[in-house]
């Protein structure tokens, strides 16, 4: 039992960090319609920039909220000067560009902040990326096993997170809009939304996610390279598969799962699966969900009465 | 007589390359029923498209007195044209209440009071207001469609073919709600009809369309009565 809960609490630490990437995923699909192949990258942009305005002089608490709305921005432009205009032309063009911008953005990382990963340690102190709270390896003990105080962190963050995005989709004027575009975009035009403004908030939104999620990953392993974002966004995409591509809701529980996961098959049979194959068996379990369930776990499939 | 509620001169469109209208000339006045008859590919469906501002088009429309030829459809709607597309134009994945909220998008006053009213007028959508419109019938979901039109509180309601794959009786019933809301509430409407027997019996002007022009107008009655037009548009 002792380790059955441990087990359970390292993966829903890794799992909040898929969740959260995933979150940004499905938000820009259920508004455009586009798999974001870039947004791992674009979060890890976001992650250097935090420490670069942290590495200014601004404490965390500012250079968090900016790096946000550096990544709002960043999603906005992308989507009014790349998405939009390609994607008139084709939609699969612009799985093409969100590619390019998946290596450019990391070249463009690199060219900036070097191959090394940062921040480099100064003599006589360790390594730390800035957190907002330094909780360091405290933990809490439940049932023989200990829970982390840096994974209840990232747990409470994505379930206040969550709630607060069903709050906005479900109570507000934005939200409504929000829902109105992924489900009909020509009616919503007729209505009166402003779909290209709100297409443009939802890619905005989804990034400022994003560099929360890369903020939160690098403060975990506690520095910031190039290859950061690989694993999570390939977890966080599988995540989005799972829980259902337009569902919120869904990507959150998808990404604890897999994190669950992947903790308990690396970790029960370390000589069998071990950290080489974990990914594998990941994904495996999506591959049977996907059978039985082509539209996701918590998605919904488009059927439509005449 | 007052200028009518709209104008149409001259009103060219369509999709790309290819031009649909090629010379349109119609008029709606305040609380009258017009409707466009055309056979398919005259043109009705892009007529429609035009007015509410969703493709590109040349010529002049002008809505009480304001230049609407080049504005976006958010800014038309705002003006007080509201249109219920052709097929479906409700959002399938939301609330029948939700739907009806995004109808009155364009309205910051409290909308509480018109949803109420809309669920009078149709029983059927109080009963489902917490269904996804998505599930209901054809019938129902056209309902819908039209009293989300309604909740801009439009004065011209346009309205592309409502009776599409519906059954006769609904057809009726939706019929008789549209007249309703001109007789009571002075709504303006503009519909286009492959059912032309129906919309013909509660049209004050009728226009007909053929590849992309208007070539013959008048009031229901005379053209009920028009031999050549009872043969092309009402099949007796």
């Amino acid at each position: 039992m002792a380790r059955f809960l441990q087990y359970l609490f390292d993966g829903v630490g890794n799992g909040s960090v898929y969740a959260l990437l995933a979150l940004g995923l499905v938000i820009i699909y259920r508004g455009t319609g586009h798999l974001n192949f870039a947004h791992g990258e674009m979060a890890l942009l976001c992650t250097y920039v935090i420490l670069q305005i942290h590495q200014w002089g601004l404490p965390v608490g500012l250079a968090l909220p900016l790096g946000m709305v550096f990544g709002f921005g960043l999603g906005a432009v992308t989507e009014v000067a790349l998405v939009r205009p390609i994607g008139k032309k084709s939609p699969f063009a612009v799985f093409i560009v969100t590619i390019a911008l998946f290596t450019g953005l990391n070249w463009l990382c690199g060219a900036i902040w070097g191959s090394v990963a940062l921040p480099t340690a100064a003599p006589g102190k360790a390594v730390s990326y800035p957190k907002l709270w330094e909780v360091g390896d405290r933990f809490v003990r439940i049932g023989g096993a200990t829970w982390r105080y840096k994974y209840i962190t990232l747990l409470a963050v994505v379930l206040v997170l969550a709630v607060l995005l069903w709050l906005l989709f479900s109570y507000t004027r934005l939200g409504l809009a929000m829902r109105a575009v992924a489900s009909n975009a020509g009616s919503a035009e007729l209505v009166g939304i402003k779909t290209s403004r709100v297409l443009m908030i939802s890619w905005g939104l989804a990034v400022a996610i994003g560099a929360l999620g890369g903020f939160m990953i690098a403060g975990l392993v506690n520095q910031v390279n190039l290859t950061l974002m690989l694993t999570p966004f390939l977890y966080a995409s599988a995540a989005a598969t799972l829980g259902g591509f337009d569902s919120p809701g869904g990507a959150v529980f998808a990404g604890l799962f897999l994190g669950v996961v992947e903790s308990m098959v690396s970790q029960y049979q370390p000589t069998w699966v071990g950290n080489e194959m974990k990914q594998a068996v990941a994904l495996l379990i999506i591959l049977v969900v996907l059978l039985v369930r082509p539209s996701g776990l918590f998605g919904t499939s488009k059927v439509e009465r005449v | 007589m007052s200028d009518p509620l709209l104008t149409v001169t001259g009103l060219r469109a369509g999709y790309g390359p290819v031009q649909v209208l090629d010379d349109i000339h119609l008029e709606v006045n305040e609380g009258e029923v017009v409707v466009i008859l055309g056979a398919n590919g005259a043109g009705k469906t892009t007529t429609m498209r035009a007015v509410s501002g969703t493709i590109p088009r040349r010529g002049s429309i002008v809505f009480r007195g304001q230049d609407i030829t080049s504005v976006g459809p958010e800014v038309i709607v705002r003006a007080g044209i509201a249109l219920v597309p052709q097929g479906r134009g409700t959002f399938p994945e939301l609330s029948v209440e939700d739907n009806l909220r995004a109808g009155a998008y364009t309205r910051r006053d409290n909308i509480a009071a018109d949803i109420t009213r809309w669920f009078d007028v149709f029983p059927r959508l109080a009963e489902r207001r917490q269904q996804k419109a998505g599930q209901m019938s054809g019938g129902e979901q056209q309902m819908l469609a039209i009293a989300r039109a309604l909740m801009s509180r439009p004065k011209l309601l346009l309205c592309d073919e409502p009776s599409l794959g519906l059954a006769p009786l609904i057809t009726k019933e939706l019929f008789r709600h549209l007249e309703d809301l001109n007789r009571e509430e002075g709504l303006s409407i503009l519909l286009v009809e492959q059912n032309a027997n129906l919309a013909i019996h509660m049209a004050d002007r009728v226009y007909l369309l053929e590849t992309g022009r208007v070539v013959g107008s008048g009031t229901g009655a005379t053209l009920q009565n028009d031999e050549s037009v009872r043969k092309a548009y009402l099949g007796f």
